[in-house]
């Protein structure tokens, strides 16, 4: 793989994007608050505009045209502005290049990635000092033409521009002492020239690459080996300055007397129809990605917080509000929600809730799973998306609920909109994630140890009436979801407004009833036995379904439906989604009549 | 009340908007259709500025016109700081006017290329986009070096001068006279940390930079 310096580390400065370019192929380069260095084809997706033009808010990349937003490292897509409720196919992903930043320069490659080299070759001379880079010089003229040029390049030792009486200020001049400095090329490797020299003991190596931007366009970056002594360093960087510059001016009118060579033309690969799609997930609860347990910790007095560091493959990107699946060594399957800030790839993080009474998910987490056990997890998926369109926005967190809240309250305080948390605890040993809350300052609100009854009539404090795009967002037990609802209907609060995501199904499951179910585009009709759910029976005839929590809680199994009444048996839907009668989650709702037709 | 003749696509009437909304000034915005309608060649309009061009000022009937007259009457007229027009240091002063006549050449090339491809001027466009790559190169150059000595903007002092917000609009509205800033990163930066000057304010065609670290 052949890599190219594209910029100085330097150029990357905090939240701006940089317009880079190898051999005709146009990259953006943008680097994150978490330091990592992205290099991107400098397209967006949607509509092909540029996404140089757009905004580094230091986790994700924002198109200027219509705001799509693409994650830090990833370069998944997290966000459509136009379908704020809808969640991006995780896998809408823009294309990346390999990256690397050594010797103050940053490097990239637009060939396949080949695993196993994480950036350029390392040179010796520059791996030793202190390598400082010199200003890049664009010259309008082919690449190999300007390597030949460079390889004749003749400067001044660092020492000698820096310790002869008055050469400070007399950076411009290239002049040999009387027998001359000792210059040579030291060697020459297509767009590589390393230099030498040397006046007695002091020797100066500059190490210089030819970037090629097109077949008419180059930028020459040099690395000195040394970094110049502190008083006249500016003098070194002046003299190199003006001397490529003369160069560059040489080669400049050289190259204008000859045919400009036509501009190189690049194949932008679209992204494949499979790709802008929905995911593919195929049958059943699948778990793709292997994570090793980096920390486990105390999160509150009940709560136990993972983080999750990636085995092989990087975590793909994932939207404040997703969950993944956990598949435990006890055989059970778990949904937790990411608490993750926007951008944050490295690893996810969840908490999980000590449940004694439950069956047995929480307690295998909280007294069998160590730090450094490797476990199995779904990629994410969102069903609790959160709109960054409104004006104002209510997170409302009871207990562990509070989960999916703070990677929403995270990504809203990256960008810079409101947002209003409050978290209902017994007292504050309970509340998790104690210190990411506090950091929110006045934006979260804690309340602790009230009743029911006190807890609703808090949220109704808390919401008022319902102003303008306003929308909400509640996470809890099953009881503080309810109320919650209640109050917000309650108070004229649209209930397209109200978003809300249970940990578990309260619903006693009636399973009692036999049906046929007709699947319109398959062209098939199953019978789904008492005892059994529509899933099971979508699964035993080989339908492809994909489901995460199984108990009608998460959304993930919903299915449309063209012809027949629902039971519906979910806390899923809303009210009106119910009415509407068009939708069911497959894995726990069934009919009251005796045939239903799915779109599948 | 300050009365600023104007057309909202001008380049030299946005440095006075820009300005004006730096220094918190209230002012009326008089529109002159500049195109198609050539109001600042009209004869009502000749009274007002006989060269026939905008943008002009009124300050409650004091009457001053070229855009870079009329920044250094507001700088001097109203930002009691003197930051803005440095008159007290003769050094900071030679090189505020050495870059406020930079300007004159981005106007001529890169201004004009732009007056080309959207309002259809009649310039050379091959020479004046050639015209502004070479202005953008030296300023590139001076940025990239003011950076090194830890300066932020084109004159060698702490706050920007009236110089940042001469150069400003020529440079970031340079792409829709077909120029292309990718050559020039430290110039690029230096759009963002103008951008990011309290106050600022955007016309069409310029966007808001990412808020500064805080």
């Amino acid at each position: 793989m052949t890599w190219h310096p594209v910029a100085s580390s330097a150029d990357l400065t905090y939240r701006t994007t940089y317009h880079a370019q190898i051999l005709g192929r146009e990259l953006v380069a943008w680097r994150a608050d978490d330091d990592a260095v992205n290099l991107w084809e400098n397209r967006c997706l949607h509509r092909g505009s540029r996404l140089t033009l757009g905004i580094n808010d230091g986790a994700e990349l924002m198109c200027r045209y219509h705001g799509w937003r693409y994650a830090n490292r990833t370069a998944g897509c997290t966000y459509i502005p136009a379908h704020p409720a809808d969640a991006p196919a995780r896998s809408v992903c823009n294309r990346t290049y390999p990256v690397a930043e050594r010797y103050g320069l940053v490097w990239g490659s637009v060939e396949p990635q080949d695993s196993g080299q994480a950036g350029p070759p390392a040179l010796d001379l520059l791996e030793a000092g202190d390598p400082t880079p010199l200003r890049p010089i664009v010259v309008n003229a082919p690449p190999a033409k300007v390597a030949d040029a460079l390889a004749g390049y003749r400067f001044q030792p660092s020492a000698a521009v820096t310790q002869r009486p008055g050469a400070a200020a007399d950076w411009r001049s290239y002049r040999s002492p009387e027998g001359g400095w000792d210059v040579a090329t030291v060697e020459r490797d297509e767009l590589r020239v390393t230099l030498r020299a040397a006046d007695g003991d002091d020797e100066t190596h500059l190490v210089a690459w030819v970037q090629p931007v097109d077949a008419h366009r180059s930028v020459i970056r040099g690395v000195l080996d040394a970094r110049p002594p502190a008083p006249a360093r500016l003098a070194v960087l002046r003299h190199h300055n003006h001397l490529l510059s003369r160069l560059r001016d040489r080669v400049e009118e050289q190259a204008a007397l000859e045919p400009v060579p036509e501009p190189i033309q690049v194949e932008i690969v679209p992204v494949s129809v499979e790709l802008s799609g929905m995911p593919e997930l195929g049958a059943g609860r699948r778990a793709p990605l292997r994570v090793r347990v980096a920390r486990k910790w105390s999160a509150a007095a009940d709560v136990a917080g993972f983080e999750l560091e990636p085995v092989g493959s990087p975590l793909p990107g994932f939207q404040a509000g997703a969950h993944i699946d956990l598949h435990l060594p006890n055989g059970l399957v778990r949904q937790y929600s990411l608490t993750n800030g926007p951008g944050e790839s490295d690893c996810y993080r969840i908490g999980v809730k000590l449940e004694p009474e439950s069956s047995g998910g929480s307690v295998c987490l909280h007294e069998t799973v160590r730090e450094g056990d490797v476990l199995a997890i779904s990629a994410p998926r969102n069903n609790f998306t959160l709109s960054r369109a409104s004006e104002r926005t209510v997170l409302l967190a009871g207990g562990i609920g509070i989960t999916p809240l703070l990677s929403m309250a995270q990504t809203l305080r990256q960008s810079g909109l409101a947002f209003e948390m409050h978290a209902f605890v017994r007292d504050r040993r309970f509340l998790p994630f104690g210190e990411l809350v506090t950091s929110f300052g006045d934006a979260a609100v804690e309340h602790q140890g009230l009743s029911p009854q006190q807890t609703a009539e808090e949220i109704g404090r808390i919401l008022g009436e319902h102003t303008l795009s306003a929308q909400l967002y509640v996470c809890g037990p099953a009881p503080m979801i309810e109320a919650t609802i209640q109050v917000a209907d309650e108070l004229g609060w649209p209930e397209e407004s109200v978003h809300f995501e249970y940990f578990a199904n309260p619903t006693e499951i009636d399973d009692s009833t036999a049906f046929d179910v007709a699947l319109a585009r398959s062209g098939l009709t199953l019978r789904v036995e008492p005892a059994q759910t529509v899933l099971q029976a979508l699964r035993a005839h080989d339908i492809d379904m994909p489901s995460s929590c199984e108990q009608g809680a998460c959304g993930t199994c919903l299915a449309s439906v063209l012809e027949g009444e629902i039971l519906h048996q979910d806390v899923y839907l809303s009210r009106s989604e119910r009415a509407a009668g068009d939708r069911m989650l497959t894995c726990v709702s069934r009919a009251t009549s005796d045939r239903l037709v799915l779109d599948l | 009340m300050i009365k600023l003749y104007n057309y909202e696509l001008s380049a030299n009437c946005y440095k006075q908007r820009l300005f004006l909304s730096i220094l918190g000034l209230d002012y009326e915005a008089i529109t002159i259709e500049f195109f198609p309608g050539m109001e600042h060649k009209s004869e009502a309009f000749l009274e007002i500025n006989p060269l026939g061009h905008i943008p002009v000022l009124d300050d409650d009937g004091f009457m001053v016109r070229d855009a870079h007259a009329i920044l250094i009457y507001l700088a001097a007229r109203y930002d009691p700081s003197g930051r803005w027009y440095p008159t007290g240091d003769p050094g900071l002063l030679a090189k505020t006017a050495q870059w406020l006549l930079f300007c004159e050449g981005t106007t001529s090339t890169a201004s004009a290329a732009r007056l080309h491809d959207s309002l259809h001027y009649d310039f050379d466009i091959d020479a004046v986009r050639a015209g502004a790559h070479r202005l953008f190169r030296v300023a590139d150059e001076h940025l990239w070096f003011a950076e090194q000595e830890g300066y932020d903007w084109l004159v060698p002092t702490d706050h920007p001068t009236i110089a940042d917000l001469a150069l400003f609009p020529d440079v970031i509205l340079s792409e829709e006279g077909g120029v292309s800033r990718q050559d020039y990163p430290a110039l690029h930066r230096w759009t963002d940390r103008v951008k990011r000057i309290d106050g600022f304010t955007p016309m069409p065609g310029i966007f808001f930079a990412a808020p500064a670290r805080t």
